[in-house]
């Protein structure tokens, strides 16, 4: 059965094309001069200068993390390119000026922005490389006072607001990758939903790396103010490339009283070939604070991509009654690594948490779940659901849970469950008596293993995910 | 044996070493030990072994080893006496005290010191084998003292029915003792081993054991651990299994006693079929701090085990529990589940608790699950719904949940003393205990 399951997961990756576009990329290295030369570059006021150097001289206080349970040569941050913008660079006014070899990679991306926006009515922030090159359906949101932009139009239009809210959540000497983007991060979006409103849509933003050796530093910020809603969706991309990228992103959700926002992720990042060759190195800090009364702050997941994940969406429940939630899958096939959970961390009064975690491992990877369920002194009456299942496919790859629960409440009531399985002979077997081939099979199974994370996810992002998954799977039948 | 540590603490440690043994492997083996205390440090938080155990409050103070044994009245030992015990060897401040022991097992039960020389070879193919020390401080500098302990050796094919009672009485204050125990069950053997801890005083003293226990094919071991040092005692054990093929080994490991404790225990199922089940139960208040880390790790095929680990926390105590199993590729067909329950009592009390799985074979059935709490509402409703006051019930639903472990215990006197220390303990605990609603 294993070399049929082998050869089902074995599949080649569809998304690894580069685009000929001239780049604007700043020399290799990382010094206070590149800093310098991005902050230049953006033309971005001093203050926000002043944290990024500030981020830059504790980053080199800090060593690189040792506890993740994964395995890589040493980065060396000198040998990579911090900013790449697409050249040709003139104000867009509509999605026709955008550069057509762009477009049509976004169409074999499978993101037809001019149909999105018309049909799904999906407004998407499209980064390509670092910075933020058209945004759709802008004008309908500002209608209601929504600011979806770019990070770095957003520091010209709106400074007062970035300059309140960036770093709040993920200080910028958080941890070593933190630190690393707020010195150096070029774009990503911006996100501000004023008091009251509920966002008429889901907004989505679509990443792609292009150029090889530029790291991606993007800086995702979302505000909802009292009582407003909102959903958004990110996808990710990259193409094919021997060496490894590096990707060291920065989200951070505010979410004041009453407020909720939903954030959903599908990534398929490069994962390196079959021998584990190249692929991205995906090591990305997202936090959410649920700073007022009866927030939420939910995070769907889906990663498929990447040679090593290493990411940890997290809730602070600081207001009372607040609500975090974490639904992942996690794939993981050939030599992928990944080590990705979430912290949830119990504030305030009567806050809940719940965490489903669906781990696939396949081929020599090694998939981990890490989480932590912290309830602290003050959270009285706090709640905590957690549940993590592993599914392993053949004999080579390795599944882990490490849940820390660390409890300082005696109101609080804490319970987490985890379970290993395997896709069994006799469930094919029983397919096959229905005359389901294995391949539909391995699907289907995998698909209800699933099942509660992709419920989570918007409609058009389950449709996708959906498909990935099979994608993944996809592949001859011995 | 003149290595001088890189830690000033345990360099100190390390004065009052045993004089050389007649044996040259088992000199080598202290000497490695020095050595390798000699590399390594005192762990603090930032070890991620370490990382909820903070052991500073040991570094304040400074521990001997006890110079000649201390004489006591048989009556003062009769409190902890199991009248079943076919068996009994006691220790003060980690010195034999024939006087009190006796033997009328029919097999070898023996000061490890007497035995060494009396069963070398059968004591070199096991001792020191499972306990690695390479990167645990504690049991480095218990082999680095490597001198006296337990030496129970089973013959093939024979079941012992009654317990073997190893007791270890502390008298001194700042006295620090190194009991090593090696217990090895030839196959198709039985055998049931209580390892029981005690204090005559409440002063603080040190104690860093480690016990070692190889099970061949087929054999069976039943190991009780009674951890109820003194109140500010330090107790740090290391305990290592390794179990053959087809062979059973269940542990039932009490923690009441000690300002910190940590209990480290590792089973290896090395071999085909093996059996393993670990229970343990740590019911702690005031400021003490109990740790249990242990480790199942499933090298073979077909194995299985079962873990259950329950803390009752009050005051301001802290019980931390690091469960992990590892099931190694090739270990195909391993069941394991696991299971950590804890029930905080007060206010300040604090669980930090991490059971972990690490899986590396696809054709296996592992789960694992953790609850923190307090007592259900609704179970506290019926029993005062029955006419129980609500302290009454409280304390009926406190002892239950800690008798659960007691019960697996196979010592009917132990266990019965047990469940009657659990019973005071929830009835102290709980009058207008703080933070109870």
């Amino acid at each position: 059965m294993s070399t049929t399951l082998q050869n089902l997961v074995n599949q080649p990756y569809k998304h690894g094309f580069v685009t000929e576009i001239e780049s604007d990329v700043a020399p290799k290295g990382l010094s206070e001069d590149t800093i310098r030369l991005i902050s230049g570059k953006k033309n971005e006021p001093e203050w926000l200068l002043q944290l990024r150097l500030d981020a830059y001289r504790h980053w080199l206080t800090m060593e690189e993390p040792q506890w993740p349970n994964v395995k890589y040569p040493k980065i060396d941050f000198q040998a990579i390119s911090y900013y790449s913008a697409p050249k040709p660079k003139k104000t867009l006014n509509s999605m026709d000026e955008v550069d057509p070899e762009l477009l049509r990679t976004f169409e074999k991306l499978g993101v037809p922005m001019n149909e999105r926006a018309k049909l799904a009515g999906v407004a998407v922030d499209v980064i390509f490389d670092s910075v933020s090159v058209a945004t759709t359906y802008k004008a309908k949101l500002a209608e209601v006072g929504i600011i979806f932009c770019s990070i770095s139009e957003a520091v010209r239009d709106h400074p007062e607001l970035v300059r309140k809210y960036l770093g709040s959540v993920v200080p910028v000497g958080d941890n070593y990758y933190a630190a690393l983007n707020s010195a150096v991060f070029t774009d990503g979006s911006f996100c501000f939903i004023p008091k009251g409103v509920k966002c008429p849509m889901d907004l989505s933003t679509y990443f792609r790396i292009n150029t090889e050796n530029s790291g991606q530093f993007e800086r995702t910020l979302i505000v909802a103010e009292e009582g407003a809603s909102v959903s958004y969706l990110e996808g990710c991309t990259a193409p094919k490339f021997d060496t490894n990228q590096l990707h060291a992103a920065v989200v951070e959700l505010i979410a004041l009283d009453n407020a909720d926002i939903k954030y959903s992720t599908v990534q398929n990042w490069y994962a390196g070939d079959a021998n584990g060759l190249g692929g991205i190195y995906n090591f990305v800090t997202k936090r959410g604070l649920c700073k007022g009364v009866n927030s939420r702050i939910s995070w769907t997941q889906v990663e498929t991509g990447s040679a090593i994940t290493w990411k940890y969406p997290s809730c602070v429940l600081r207001g009372d009654n607040s609500v975090g939630e974490f639904y992942s899958v996690a794939l993981t096939n050939h030599h992928q690594q990944a080590d990705t959970g979430t912290k949830m961390i119990h504030l305030g009064k009567n806050t809940r948490s719940t965490i489903v975690s669906k781990g696939i491992s396949a081929g020599h990877s090694n998939n981990s779940y890490r989480g932590l369920v912290r309830i602290a002194p003050t959270a009285a009456g706090a709640r905590n659901y957690s549940q993590c299942d592993s599914m392993l496919i053949g004999e080579q790859c390795g599944a882990n849970t490490f849940p820390y629960i660390q409890v300082n409440n005696p109101s609080a009531k804490v319970e987490h469950e985890a379970s290993t399985s395997k896709i069994g002979e006799d469930q094919l077997f029983y397919f096959a008596q229905r005359g389901i081939g294995a391949e539909e099979a391995v699907s289907m199974i995998i698909n209800g293993f699933c099942k509660d994370v992709f419920q989570q996810l918007p409609m058009e992002f389950a449709v996708e995910a959906t498909k990935l998954l099979g994608l993944k799977l996809e592949g001859s039948v011995g | 044996m003149n290595t001088v540590s890189t830690s000033p603490y345990l360099a100190g440690l390390l004065q009052g070493q045993p004089p050389a043994s007649p044996l040259t492997w088992l000199n080598e083996l202290r000497a490695n030990a020095v050595d390798r205390v000699g590399a390594l440090t005192v762990p603090t938080t930032r070890d991620e072994d370490w990382r909820f155990t903070d052991i500073s409050p040991l570094t304040k103070l400074s521990f001997q080893p006890a110079q000649g044994a201390a004489q006591l009245a048989p009556a003062a030992i009769e409190q902890w006496a199991i009248p079943e015990a076919a068996a009994r060897l006691v220790f003060v401040d980690g010195i034999y005290a024939p006087g009190h022991s006796f033997n009328r097992a029919g097999l070898t039960v023996e000061n490890l010191a007497s035995g060494v020389s009396r069963h070398g070879a059968a004591v070199q193919a096991h001792l020191g084998r499972y306990a690695d020390f390479e990167r645990n401080v504690f049991t480095a500098v218990n082999t680095a003292f490597l001198h006296d302990g337990a030496l129970i050796l089973v013959p093939r094919d024979t079941a012992l029915a009654a317990p073997v009672h190893l007791l270890f009485i502390a008298t001194r204050k700042h006295a620090a003792s190194y009991p090593r125990c090696l217990i090895v069950a030839e196959s198709g053997s039985a055998v049931t081993v209580v390892e029981d801890y005690v204090a005559l005083q409440s002063e603080a003293y040190f104690t860093s054991a480690v016990t070692e226990l190889a099970l061949t094919g087929n054999a069976e071991v039943h190991h009780v651990r009674v951890q109820r040092e003194g109140a500010e005692a330090f107790h740090f054990a290391n305990c290592a299994v390794s179990l053959a093929q087809a062979s059973r080994y269940h542990s039932v490991s009490i923690a009441l006693g000690g300002r910190i404790s940590r209990h480290n225990l590792a089973a290896l199922l090395a071999a085909e079929g093996a059996e393993c089940r670990l229970d343990g139960l740590a019911l702690i208040g005031g400021q003490q701090l109990a740790d249990s880390h242990t480790l199942i790790d499933h090298a073979s095929p077909r194995g299985s085990s079962r873990q259950l680990h329950k803390c009752i926390v009050d005051g301001a105590a802290r019980a931390v529990f690091n469960g992990n199993i590892m099931v190694r590729p090739g270990a195909q067909r391993t069941d394991s589940s696991q299971s950590s329950r804890n029930l905080l009592l007060s206010a300040r009390a604090r669980v930090d608790t991490k059971p972990q799985l690490e899986i590396f074979a696809d054709d296996v059935k592992c789960a694992h699950g953790a609850t923190v709490g307090q007592l259900d509402v609704d179970e506290v409703f019926y029993l005062k719904s029955r006419g129980l006051s609500d302290t009454a019930a409280r304390n009926l639903l406190t002892y239950a949940f800690g008798a659960e472990v007691i019960e697996r215990i196979p010592v009917a006197s132990l266990r019965n003393r047990l469940e009657q220390t659990v019973m005071e303990r929830t009835h102290a605990a709980a009058p207008g205990a703080e933070g109870k609603p």
